[in-house]
């Protein structure tokens, strides 16, 4: 049977970027919400 | 210690990586396409886990109305249905060069979709109730009747006649598969429930924080 590097390289890659999307998509509703929590500091 | 588990499944997936590509050899009747179970396999594990941590987070929640089994059971459901949806594009991708097609409406594949398309429902049901208690009461109850479809998914493949080949490894019984590619899979298992556990703890405290926000 040939080899189907193709095939191989399309699994991987589709995962690390559904995996990737996932954690960024994370990351940026966590800077969000914590710029949302921040409390505001006020100078004197 | 999210920042920790966070580096070690990085470690970790490197290694399965390793294992994968490096280590594990070439299968003599697939071929190289066989590497493929490296992240089809440890991607359903995953779902099955995540979906009866679902289960249970769900059961302790209707018991005990605790917020902390809620927002652990509507993070689970999202991560699970995050690698159920990777399990069944992966399976597709590697179906086409072994089975000579893409899909099949075969009972795993089958049962699969409904899976997914059931836990779909799960997070879209929380998304479409507006009161907070009484969407995380009917999530709960539609968490613990999804799960029935888990056993069914799994056994699928020995109560009808499928495609789709038999477990290799989760049976009863003795082993089939070479030490070396158990150990790559293993390798692979435990990097895939360690991002598990770092998503579900990255969605948990994102929920606290957006529940804090809106109380």
């Amino acid at each position: 049977m040939p080899d189907n590097w193709g095939f191989v390289l399309a699994a991987y890659g589709l995962a690390a970027v559904v995996l990737i999307a996932y954690w960024r998509r994370l990351v940026r509703r966590e800077r969000a919400t914590g710029a949302e929590h921040r409390p505001t500091v006020r100078r004197a | 210690m999210v920042r920790i588990v966070g580096g070690v499944t990085l470690v970790a997936l490197a290694a399965g990586l390793v294992m994968a590509f490096g280590v594990a050899p070439r299968e003599v009747t697939q071929g190289n396409v066989q590497r493929i179970m490296y992240v089809h396999v440890p991607s359903v594990w995953v779902a099955y886990l995540a979906f009866a941590v679902v289960l249970v987070a769900s059961i302790v929640y209707l018991a005990r109305r605790v917020d902390g089994a809620d927002r652990l059971a509507h993070a689970s459901a999202e991560v699970g249905v995050l690698f159920t949806g990777l399990t069944i594009a992966t399976g597709s991708i590697w179906g086409k060069p072994t089975w000579g097609t893409w899909w099949t409406w075969d009972a795993r594949l089958t049962s699969v979709s409904i899976l997914f398309v059931m836990y779909l429902g799960y997070l879209l049901l929380r998304g479409m109730i507006e009161d907070p208690d009484q969407g995380a009461r009917y999530a709960a109850v539609l968490g613990i009747v999804a799960a029935f479809n888990i056993p069914l998914v799994h056994f699928s493949v020995y109560w009808w006649r499928t495609l789709h080949q038999p477990p290799s490894l989760m049976k009863p019984g003795p082993g089939t598969m070479p030490g070396v590619i158990v150990a790559a899979l293993m390798v692979n298992f435990v990097a895939f429930s360690l991002l598990y556990v770092y998503f579900v703890a990255k969605r948990v405290n994102l929920l606290r924080r957006e529940a804090e926000a809106a109380a």
